[in-house]
């Protein structure tokens, strides 16, 4: 009560007074992404249509009607349409049998689909050229030998071979899709059909795959997106068999001299592809309120295979074989082998490989630019990622939809075009960050912050805001209560985001292979020098150096969640 | 430091330098602390190279950067629109980058001690440049997939129809050497050759090395292209390859090196320069490499032909700056890709 | 002690108004529950009033302070407010002692953090009082609901805040645990005697532990009183159907006492109504039932009615009873004692015992 008597008496506060200490951390990190955003993008439209006598529409002209343009476009579309279709074929059955049925060793299928998720898909392309080069591979040998036949079995150098490959590592992304809305299917909504009389297949035909409709297209347009945006697998499949695809186009049109305006030009068709694909995505699956479907409640109970057990187990291994087991079983070969394509006898054993791949220079500053890269956008990242899902749900400013849209935006930019915006925006004044690891950190930064925010906003979702509220009606401030409270409650969230970011970043290769400098080499682009090459032993080392890294962040961030990778949203992260 | 300037001047001027001058020299390119080495020579001959100058000097680094020699190009190029002084010593397959980047004023004067006593062709009149080796392009094969009697003899031979899908190219617009066979060949036999080639779907690679391990491994048997140095070392390594001079002659390909008007480290660019030219390496890069080079003193290894012995194949480098853009386009254009 | 006193408040989220107006009035010192069903805008009001909503318009004072305008809001760290979660709120990765502490090392608006030295003994006794002395050292988790829910009023109540505010915090709570909580919530305020905001839907809740009830309705406040009042009187039919069970008839007021409706006439006690259409309500109790032979044949005396059982439900305490109006369609809800049952069909007489009326 005497207390009450010291206060002055003040009618009302000052503006100042009312104002959330705050604000300019948000605003920051707000602008931050606006610029990160922003910038790129601009430069990339804007000179897709500079010509030297002012604005121009020759470039997109030229893109329209030249017709080795054309020809990449259109094996684009081949690629991407059959490639999204056979990651169906493959996840959807395989989505169904780990999440509705007795299938035997469901955790390890399930295990392995995650292991050809976070392979970097260029290795497996690699891998799949030691494998089934039509000549040398080692599948194409095996048959011969067997066979006595003349012809390969397979020709991995062809437009079916790389749409097969490119099927192998993009299958996950349909997958997860089509399991996660698998899983919450409650047995109840199949059973109540049963009960009213309709048969095994027809419950499955008109209850089950209508409320899985939505996840299976969603799925393909995922697929689609990933196909797109690839750049190694095309490169080393598709470039030997005298074909391009977008992604290498706008990287050959990238060589000297170099036609940034035509890349430009070349990219924004693509850009516009990624986003109205996304869009679409988007549409399917917020109508019908399908997201609700079974409810937490409802029980899911197994369907029993009965005889179709053990060849439903044979069928997944099968593609586990061709996703996981052939290829680093070739590229660890090939690590050990003088000549990877001899049988590895004790000749043909070296360790020359390792130490070439490891006192060599060049490799090593990239070995170290890649976990220098790694680790430093892992932090920004999962800290302004953090900081933005933070923002957006807790609403703290004016636009914060805006925010969110910003921050999942570069899922629909494929990384040949970011690197295309940046390396335009960053090699003129006032930004001259060609040439350094910053121009590198940019990209991964722009790249990476569709993950890192899904994964921020889902570890936000699960904090309720009350906790928070409690400490401010204490008197703690919104930073301190950020500090104090929500960061320490976050934490594995936001480590696991952190897991996230690095491993995409440190097998990125489309992005990286426009904007290195001999300086600012980083792994992925050395494997794929060395490809050029023909360093086969080099490229295994390297390889498997990268998968064991990610293996490592892989099994940090499953321990942190409790849960495995799958569990996420996907997103738009690839080589 | 003007004082060391001079010295080293001095010391370029009279070659064969007083020891105390070559002293200051080292000592100015120590003080650098390293060279920066844009290099086309395939990756495991260049850290050799390294490794024999970071001996002979401690305490000066040799950065090794390879990558094919257009990439060599559009790198300087597009470093030097960003404004970065990052390269020293800029080593291509492809003389005509020194015809442009003479022109444009990004190469330093310096000739390296020795030199005098080499032939013509690996001299620029000017003194810009120097080839610090050579090679030829040369057809090879798999002996295990193709017998001596039924390999390709001529350049010509590569059109016969039985060698469809068995043949690999590497690509001029990656490799110097290869845009240095191409514009040979086509003076040669005309661009009709290439039209026909590529009939075969040739499989395409990149770099003027990567033929010869296609080849070893068995994935294509026949290479219609590629520096004969390079199948000579897989040769060498117990890989069934053998090697075709044609008839029609080989295309010789010099490959010069130069200092970057620009270099951030001029001093240790020298000494480097001075000493890749030097016998001893000249010698390496013939004995374990397999390269020709212009060194009157080096000694081949007997089971390599003379370049005496050879039909050579010459190309203009004005011409190949010239007609860069066109060879690239045109093989594309036949090619694919 | 300060008052909280909220004047003209307005809230919209989008469309939708759920804070239409409304005024409130809270005397130092005194419990006053924010009762309504879900999205009448209690909520949202002591979200207001707490600082975490800034209003559309509308002013929130703390005795002589504007704490929240259009223009400023204070933001909720410095009003010296204290609140209890429905969540309860509890920080999972501090001790039950952190979890007390914490609101002690912060300076408010001109007033003191607590010194570190002094903060243990404070945490401690507070603990005491809410009788969970000796589990400093536990984490939230491993404590049970009641427990738990002690905490959090421990944890609100330790930096003394000159306002506790309370969101539905016993809706949590298994049903016996809430009684037990209402009465040790009161029991505290009694101790305390800090001016005190509670938002609930229980009704049974509000009129237990404070001192005024505030009836919200559509972001309005409807009527506020103290049970009683708004149980016996209620002013609008809202109040009156959402407090407790009650039979509703409109009709006429035809005199100051008198409500009409056909055939029925009925007289109000202690009513002043104005002639015009009126709502009456009768609560279930407030009806005697008697055998029909009590009643006088025809007409009968002051407020005694002719009825026929439809139906009757025992339930233990009482019994609940439908019963027709003879002579019309009318069907009332009558609660009576279980020592006389009525059946199906039987013919009663009920008084109306009280009963009040509401202008339409």
């Amino acid at each position: 009560m005497a207390r009450e008597l010291t206060v002055t008496v003040r009618p009302r506060p000052s503006r100042l007074e009312g104002l959330d200490r705050s604000a300019p951390v948000w605003i920051i990190a707000a602008a931050a992404l606006l610029l990160l955003m922003l910038l790129p993008l601009g430069w990339l439209g804007y000179l897709s249509v500079s010509g030297e006598g002012g604005l121009t529409l020759a470039h997109y002209a030229r893109v329209f009607t030249d017709a080795r343009l054309q020809n990449a476009l259109w094996n684009t579309v081949v690629l991407a349409f059959w490639s999204a279709l056979l990651s169906l074929a493959i996840g959807a059955p395989m989505a169904w049998l780990t999440a509705r049925t007795d299938l035997p060793g469901k955790r390890v299928i399930r295990g392995l689909v995650m292991a050809s998720f976070v392979t970097p898909p260029f290795l497996g392309a690699f891998a799949w050229v030691m494998l089934a080069g039509p000549n040398a591979g080692y599948l194409n040998k095996l048959y011969r030998g067997l066979t006595g036949a003349e012809t390969p079995l397979l020709n991995i150098f062809t437009m079916p071979g790389l749409i097969f490959v490119v099927a192998l590592y993009t299958f996950p992304y349909a997958y997860i899709m089509i399991v996660n809305t698998l899983e919450l299917i409650a047995s109840d909504l199949e059973e109540a059909a049963s009960i009213l009389g309709a048969s095994r297949l027809w419950v499955a035909v008109t209850i089950t795959l209508p409320m899985v409709l939505p996840a299976i297209l969603s799925g393909f347009i995922l697929s689609v997106l990933q196909a797109l945006a690839l750049f190694g697998s095309p490169a080393i499949l598709a470039l030997p068999a005298g074909f391009h695809t977008i992604t290498t186009q706008i990287w050959a049109l990238f060589q000297y001299p170099p036609k940034v305006e035509m890349a430009a030009a070349f990219s924004v068709p693509l850009l516009l592809a990624t986003a109205l694909l996304l869009f679409l995505q988007k549409k399917l699956l917020g109508r019908r309120g399908y997201a609700a479907v079974g409810g937490k409640g409802g029980q899911r109970r197994q369907i029993a295979l009965g005889p179709w057990r053990q060849p439903a187990l044979l069928a997944c291994l099968a593609v586990m074989a061709c996703a996981i087991f052939l290829p680093y079983g070739i590229l660890a070969k090939a690590a050990f082998s003088r000549a990877w394509a001899q049988p590895l006898t004790w000749d043909n054993v070296t360790l020359g490989n390792w130490s070439f791949t490891f006192l060599s220079i060049s490799t090593q500053t990239a070995i170290v630019n890649t976990l220098e890269l790694g680790v430093l956008t892992a932090c920004v990242g999962a800290g302004l990622a953090t900081l933005l899902a933070y923002i957006t749900n807790r609403r703290l400013i004016v636009g914060h939809q805006l925010l969110a849209f910003l921050a999942l935006a570069p899922v629909v930019i494929p990384g040949v075009v970011l690197a295309v915006g940046l390396f335009i925006a960053y090699t003129r004044p006032p930004f001259l960050l060609y040439g350094t690891l910053w121009i590198l950190f940019l990209a991964y930064l722009t790249k990476e912050m569709p993950v890192g925010y899904s994964q921020s906003d889902a570890t936000f979702r699960g904090i309720h805001p009350e906790l928070e509220e409690a400490g401010r009606i204490l008197g703690a401030g919104r930073l301190r209560v950020l500090g104090e409270i929500t960061a320490p409650l976050a934490r594995s969230g936001i480590i696991a985001t952190w897991c996230f970011i690095f491993i995409g970043v440190i097998r990125e290769l489309s992005a990286s292979i426009l904007l290195f400098t001999p300086n600012t080499k980083v792994m992925s682009v050395v494997i794929f020098d060395l490809k050029e090459e023909g360093q086969f032993g080099a490229i295994a080392v390297l390889g498997l150096f990268m998968l064991a890294v990610t293996f490592l962040a892989v099994v940090l961030m499953q321990t942190l969640l409790g849960r495995d990778v799958l569990g996420a949203r996907p997103s738009g992260g690839s080589g | 430091m003007r004082k060391l300037l001079v010295l080293s001047v001095l010391a370029a001027f009279f070659g064969a330098a007083p020891a105390c001058a070559q002293d200051a020299r080292v000592e100015a390119a120590k003080k650098e602390g390293k060279v920066v080495w844009y290099t086309s020579l395939a990756l495991t001959s260049s850290e050799k190279v390294a490794k024999l100058f970071e001996t002979a000097y401690p305490g000066i680094k040799v950065e090794v950067q390879r990558t094919g020699s257009q990439r060599i190009l559009q790198r300087v190029m597009q470093e030097l629109q960003a404004n970065i002084k990052n390269v020293d010593v800029i080593h291509t397959s492809d003389a005509g980058h020194y015809v442009l980047l003479k022109e444009k004023k990004l190469l330093m004067k310096h000739t390296p001690a020795g030199v005098d006593r080499f032939p013509p062709s690996f001299k620029d009149k000017d003194g810009y440049h120097y080839g610090l080796r050579a090679t030829v392009n040369v057809i090879a094969y798999n002996t295990k997939a193709v017998s001596p009697a039924e390999a390709p003899r001529t350049w010509k031979d590569l059109l016969d129809p039985k060698w469809k899908g068995k043949l690999v190219t590497a690509h001029p617009g990656y490799s110097g050497v290869i845009a240095t066979h191409v514009l040979a060949l086509v003076h040669l036999h005309g661009w009709d050759y290439f039209k026909q080639l590529a009939q075969s779907k040739p499989m395409l690679v990149q770099s003027a090395v990567d033929p010869s391990g296609v080849v070893a491994s068995g994935e294509r048997p026949v290479a219609v292209n590629g520096g004969d140095y390079t199948f000579y070392q897989i040769k060498k390594k117990g890989n069934p390859v053998e090697i075709v001079f044609p008839k029609e002659g080989v295309p010789l390909v010099i490959s010069p090196t130069a200092i970057a008007a620009f270099a951030p480290h001029p001093n240790a660019a020298k000494l480097f320069t001075d000493f890749i030219f030097s016998r001893e390496v000249q010698q390496v890069l013939a004995d374990t490499e397999g390269l020709y080079t212009g060194h009157p003193e080096v000694k081949y290894p007997a089971d390599r032909p003379k370049l005496s012995e050879l039909k050579l194949l010459l190309v203009d480098p004005e011409e190949l700056e010239k007609r860069n853009e066109e060879i690239k386009t045109r093989f594309v254009e036949f090619f694919g890709a | 002690m300060p008052g909280v006193s909220i004047r003209g408040l307005h809230k919209r989220y989008g469309d939708v108004a759920a804070v239409d107006g409304l005024d409130l009035d809270v005397k130092p010192g005194e419990l006053v529950a924010l009762l309504g069903p879900s999205g009448c805008g209690k909520t949202t009001t002591l979200r207001v009033v707490a600082g975490f909503l800034s209003p559309d318009s509308g002013e929130v004072w703390v005795g002589d302070r504007c704490l929240s305008s259009p223009a400023t809001v204070i933001p909720p760290e410095r009003r010296r407010m204290g609140m209890i979660f429905q969540s309860y709120a509890l920080w999972p990765h501090m001790t039950v002692a952190q979890n007390v502490g914490y609101g002690l090392r912060f300076s408010k608006d001109g007033r003191r953090g607590v010194p570190r030295t002094e903060r243990d003994g404070k945490v401690t006794e507070m603990l005491r009082v809410v009788q969970l002395a000796g589990y400093e050292q536990r984490y939230p988790g491993e404590l049970s609901g009641g427990q738990q829910q002690r905490v959090a009023v421990a944890r609100a109540l330790v930096v003394e805040p000159e306002i506790l505010l309370l969101d539905e915090p016993l809706s949590n709570l298994d049903a016996s645990l809430r009684e037990e909580m209402r009465f040790e919530i009161r029991r505290l305020h009694e101790t305390f005697g800090i001016t005190t905001l509670y938002v609930t839907h229980d009704q049974s809740e509000a009129m237990v532990i404070s001192d005024r009830v505030a009836v919200l309705d559509q972001g309005r406040v409807a009527q506020i009183g103290t049970a009683e009042e708004l149980f016996e009187r209620p002013r609008t039919r809202f109040v009156a159907e959402f407090i407790g069970k009650t039979n509703l008839i409109e009709g006429t007021a035809e005199r100051s006492d008198t409500f009409v409706r056909g055939a029925l006439r009925l007289r109000v006690f202690d009513a002043n109504l104005t002639p015009g259409p009126v709502v009456l309500s009768i609560r279930p109790h407030q009806i005697a039932l008697g055998p029909a032979s009590l009643a006088p044949p025809t007409s009968g005396g002051e407020n005694v009615l002719r009825a026929t059982v439809l139906r009757a439900s025992y339930l233990g305490d009482a019994v609940d009873y439908q019963v027709q109006l003879d002579g019309g369609d009318l069907v009332l809800r009558v609660a009576g004692p279980v020592t006389r049952r009525f059946r199906p069909g039987d013919a009663v007489a009920l008084t109306v015992l009280q009963c009040s009326a509401v202008r339409l």
